[in-house]
């Protein structure tokens, strides 16, 4: 077990004079900043011999400042409980930094939302196409930076569309997309299949950007991010701005009372319970069983009445502030909580019970889209994708937020790696969060719900925050700023970690099984893009009216 | 196979219809629900505190014709987050029950009340009187 300032020491040993300064920000945060140069170095050092986990980069402007640009490289220890940050300073003449994807997979998407939106060049990248801009969006514009006003519109030039790979000799293409059918979420499958089986397929997806992040810094206040952060997804919102908040609160030092730690917790909880039983519906529809979407819908649709009691709404909380949470849960409405989950949790078992033997099901998910352990380490999957293929990871655990120091929980591990084996790590921690919110009920403390907030929350400072969520980990980065808001505020929802394992999960797969293997990620595709700014409609495509859809 | 049939089946029969017959039959929120905002005129003294927090920015304030005051609420924007609620010193903002906000006019969904300030002698910017009689003196006092 390495405590930060060992982390710091064996840096400081190993690598000397090409550590420029490190300190430890925030309890367990990390940042060293060190020369370019040494960043390959100290990437494999980190990953080979201390078996860190890479989670995002993050690239900020701060010319403003120091007349460069930033890239940190957030890496997790996982059983320590620590966060290390290693930031880079790129010159901004001529910006560019080497790529660390050939040592690390996972960092492809990362990398690549770098210098699409801030316009860092790439040494040695394996994919260097542009991944989050849309189609037609001009070359040398960069979104993210700060002489980049945040209502601009750029001119379309329809020529920088992106090349799709090429498929293969002897193979046939066949698209799924842009709107996924099966999902109702816009992603665009290019599937190269030789016969029935599929040999390769290609993505491009991150048609929903909203420029979020830009907002963030640009427009919005501290406390109204909490609500956009909200909406960056649909069904863990509250997850998002649980993370938010909290990064700000270790950003600046705010002390949140107890109370309003396990009245996220709770919320959080609930947000899982019903974000399982959604996906478990979803996931046998996909695959024809309706009956269970039926049955597991109804099941969950109490969590929704009782979250809209709780907070006024079935789905956006809006609890959420800097500092603590706006609404009390009322120690009269204690035996309904209980009451209603644990009916979810008796009736869940129920289901579990109906279906565990059923053999259709196990022959359309038992070795079907498999996830092997090195795999999933090496494109950094979380959550319960990474969870199926027996990688322990869970942040609840590893990185405690809100309450979850207080409250004894176990971490559902299958090592199946198929999809059967991510639905019963899903199954069983519905289970467990029912535990959770009961457990949390009984030890929760009187109090207040909103901490004191200082005047002004001081420029410059910045923390990290992980929340598990049902997807898998949400991260993050905040860097304060002046007027009021973030100077950076980077966003890495789970979905955009495990999306990256389709290709290799769906290798050696048939057709049919394609819709099931990717909706058993779990996938949340306006998660995933929250990002960029203009809208993607490319030149090329055409909008209907409404009239013209009604002649049809 | 056929026992795990029996029991989704019996799961299915046990738990019957479910569904509710709204919208046939109108279905009341629950107590503390998050619905449009409605603002008070009588009690409003535009210090625009709302408008500053919303994060939609749904709220818009105008000022005009010297000592006016127009609040816009947009409810189309609007993501009943209840902020303005929290934030409004004399309790003139109250979030209501109700959802059903569908239309097929927009301008419906905008809500504006006009206000009579008193403007800044020092730098023209607008202000509520001191005392509540004293807007019963201005002619044309609520339009």
């Amino acid at each position: 077990m390495l405590t930060s300032r060992e982390i710091i020491e064996t840096l400081g040993t190993k690598f000397g004079k090409q550590i420029l300064k490190a300190e430890e920000k925030v309890s367990n945060q990390v940042f060293v900043t060190i020369v370019p140069d040494a960043l390959m170095p100290v990437v494999c050092f980190l990953n080979q011999a201390l078996s860190a986990r890479f989670l995002i980069n993050a690239a900020t402007d701060r010319r403003e400042q120091d007349g460069r640009y930033t890239v940190s490289y957030i890496f997790s220890f996982d059983r320590e409980k620590i966060f290390l940050c290693i930031q880079v300073a790129v010159d901004s003449t001529d910006p560019n930094i080497g790529s660390i994807t050939p040592i690390i997979a996972g960092a492809n998407w990362s990398e690549r939302e770098t210098r699409d939106l801030v316009g860092i060049n790439l040494r040695g990248h394996p994919d260097p196409r542009r991944l989050v801009l849309a189609d037609d969006w001009p070359q040398e514009i960069y979104p993210l930076r700060k002489d980049f006003p945040y209502d601009y519109k750029p001119p379309s030039e329809p020529q920088n569309k992106v090349p799709l790979k090429k498929p293969p000799k002897g193979t046939k293409v066949i698209p799924i997309g842009p709107f996924y059918p099966v999902l109702e979420e816009p992603a665009y499958f290019k599937l190269f299949v030789d016969g029935e089986t599929i040999v390769d397929c290609d993505y491009r997806g991150f048609y929903s950007h909203r420029g979020i992040e830009k907002m963030g810094d640009s427009k919005l206040t501290y406390n109204q991010i909490c609500f956009i952060a909200e909406r960056i997804c649909g069904i863990c919102g509250f997850i998002h701005s649980t993370c938010y908040c909290e990064a700000v609160e270790r950003a600046a030092g705010i002390e949140v009372p107890l109370r309003a730690h396990y009245i996220r917790t709770i919320m959080l909880e609930l947000e899982r319970i019903h974000s399982h039983l959604l996906w478990l519906g979803i996931a046998v529809h996909i695959i024809g069983f309706d009956t269970l979407l039926m049955q597991s819908w109804r099941i969950r649709e109490p969590v929704m009445w009782l979250c809209e009691k709780i907070s006024g709404n079935r789905k956006t909380y809006g609890m959420n502030l800097i500092g603590g949470v706006r609404r009390d849960i009322p120690s009269s409405i204690y035996d309904e909580i209980v009451r209603v989950v644990e009916r979810i949790e008796r009736q869940t078992k129920e289901v579990i019970d109906a279906v565990m033997d059923d053999t259709s099901l196990h022959v359309r998910l038992k070795d079907v889209g498999v996830l092997t352990k090195e795999v999933a380490r090496d494109i950094c999957t979380v959550g319960p994708t990474a969870r199926g293929s027996n990688i322990r990871i869970d942040s609840r655990v590893d990185h405690p937020y809100a309450a979850y120091d207080r409250i004894d929980f176990e971490v559902a591990v299958e090592s199946g790696c198929d999809i059967w084996a991510r639905t019963l790590v899903r199954l069983k921690e519905t289970i467990e969060s029912v535990k959770i919110v009961k457990q949390c009920l009984l030890e929760m403390p009187d109090g207040p719900i909103m901490g004191e907030v200082m005047e002004e929350i001081p420029a410059g400072r910045e923390a990290i925050c992980c929340v598990e969520a049902p997807r898998g980990e949400a991260i993050h980065y905040v860097l304060t700023g002046q007027d009021n808001r973030p100077y950076r505020w980077r966003v890495r929802a789970p979905t955009y970690a495990n999306l990256q394992c389709v290709p290799h999960i769906i290798k050696g797969e048939r057709i049919a099984d394609v819709p099931i293997i990717v909706g058993s990620l779990d996938p949340c595709y306006s998660c995933t893009e929250r990002m960029a700014v203009v809208d993607v409609r490319t030149g090329i495509e055409k909008i209907c009216t409404k009239e013209e859809v009604i002649k049809r | 196979m056929f026992i795990s049939k029996l029991k989704q089946a019996l799961i299915c029969l046990k738990a019957g219809r479910v569904t509710l017959p709204y919208p046939y039959k109108p279905t009341a929120p629950p107590e503390g629900f998050r619905g449009r905002p409605k603002i008070d005129i009588d009690k409003c003294i535009g210090c625009a505190g709302c408008a500053n927090v919303c994060p939609s920015r749904a709220i818009e304030v105008t000022d005009f014709d010297e000592g006016w005051r127009r609040i816009q609420f947009h409810l189309t924007r609007c993501i009943s987050c209840g902020r303005c609620e929290e934030v409004c010193p004399e309790e003139a903002v109250r979030l209501t029950d109700q959802f059903e906000l569908s239309t097929n006019t927009k301008e419906d969904l905008t809500v504006a009340i006009e206000i009579y300030m008193d403007t800044c002698q020092r730098c023209a910017r607008c202000f509520k009187p001191q005392h509540p009689l004293d807007k019963m003196m201005v002619t044309g006092f609520r339009k």
